[in-house]
């Protein structure tokens, strides 16, 4: 009884826990370097 | 003397009330709304080029139409989409939902025999995502994937379309043929600042008009950024999405020998970009802005944006009227 108990608690916290740090998906590489340019009138020609 | 009848004065339907007014080849504008109360005010706003209609959904369409611009719910788009069709005028509307793109996409042998054209998916994406994965397509040889995420509604009815979308199952274009993604994973998608980094989950809204479009792309994929009023505001609250939202389009494919790709973006408020959208594909549907047809485009039945419009005036166009795209250079993200 008394390790259900302790298992139950471990099971818990590992879901609280979880939920906590919420790892999702696998997520994205930032862009290391480069950004948005607008597009104007070169682009349209 | 061109006419253009606009159905529902929503978000979206409000901006593209007045980019069609301020279109010099559209001479009248006739506006239809649930309230006709509603209609005539914003008529009256819009001047001598608007007039207010009351037209019940089985009315037929008033004579001398020569386009019709739908931005309703998505349940609504298809009963407007058969009126239009039975009517003989062509039919463009902002309708953003998987089932309902379907719908109209089940009208293209009728729209190819009566030689009409019917553009659903006129908004931020699908819709201008569409030309800028043309602009990009146009750049390379061949095209080899589409990868399009989203983020930002328009109103209401395109937040809980936007939510139906994330909850419904997710087919992907793979290898020529509809793949059901059983494990759908959430991406980061880097949108142009301010929006910057969302968690963004596969859907399969817009994809059928791209792989239509792009016969030859091998993988066709479509994200969605959960909207931000589910987790920060009560449920039911106008979300925080529906304001600001970004599109960001990612094309590989080959030039020469080699594998590139071309990544394009634009950040502006949902509504006006989806109705700056909406006026211009209506206007050249009603042939009131040829300069914006594609060249080689279809002259009849259901198609998407990336095959009916040519994407440098489109984008220079929509420029024009403040929505800018951007690109993004330096190392692009796979």
């Amino acid at each position: 009884m008394k390790a259900l108990r302790r298992g139950l608690i471990v099971a818990v916290i590992a879901v609280l826990v979880g939920g906590f740090v919420k790892l999702r998906g696998k997520g994205g590489v930032p862009p290391t370097s480069g950004g948005w340019r607008e597009l104007d009138g070169p682009d349209f020609r | 003397m061109t006419a253009v009848l606009l159905e529902g004065l929503g978000a979206v339907g409000i901006r593209a009330a007045r980019q069609l007014v301020d279109t010099p080849g559209v001479a009248s504008l006739l506006i239809s709304a649930r309230s006709a109360a509603r209609a005539a005010e914003v008529a009256a706003s819009l001047g001598a080029g608007a007039e207010a209609v009351e037209l019940a959904p089985d009315d037929p369409l008033p004579a001398g139409i020569d386009a019709v611009a739908a931005a309703l719910p998505t349940t609504l788009a298809p009963a407007r989409a058969e009126r239009a069709l039975a009517a003989g005028v062509p039919f463009a509307s902002t309708v953003d939902a998987a089932d309902a793109i379907d719908a109209l996409l089940e009208l293209d042998q009728r729209a190819h025999a009566a030689g009409l054209l019917i553009a659903p998916g006129c908004g931020l994406a699908p819709g201008l995502a569409d030309v800028l994965a043309r602009h990009a397509a146009d750049a390379l040889d061949a095209v080899d994937e589409i990868h399009v995420a989203r983020a930002g509604s328009a109103g209401p009815a395109s937040t809980a379309a936007l939510r139906r979308a994330l909850r419904d199952p997710v087919l992907e274009w793979c290898d020529g043929d509809w793949r059901e993604e059983r494990h759908p994973n959430r991406e980061l998608v880097w949108f142009p600042d301010p929006i910057g980094a969302r968690e963004c989950a596969p859907v399969t809204v817009g994809a059928a008009l791209l792989a239509r479009a792009f016969p030859g792309a091998r993988r066709v994929t479509m994200r969605l950024a959960e909207p931000l009023a589910r987790r920060l505001t009560w449920s039911g609250r106008r979300g925080l999405d529906e304001g600001w939202g970004s599109t960001r389009v990612e094309v590989w494919g080959w030039r020469g020998r080699t594998r590139e790709s071309m990544v394009y973006g634009v950040i502006d408020r949902t509504a006006i970009a989806a109705g700056t959208v909406l006026a211009l594909t209506t206007a050249r549907l009603a042939g009131a802005a040829p300069a914006l047809a594609a060249r080689s485009g279809p002259a009849a039945g259901v198609h998407g944006l990336a095959a009916l419009v040519e994407p440098v005036p489109f984008l220079a166009e929509l420029a024009r009227r403040g929505v800018k795209a951007a690109a993004f250079e330096g190392v692009a993200v796979a």
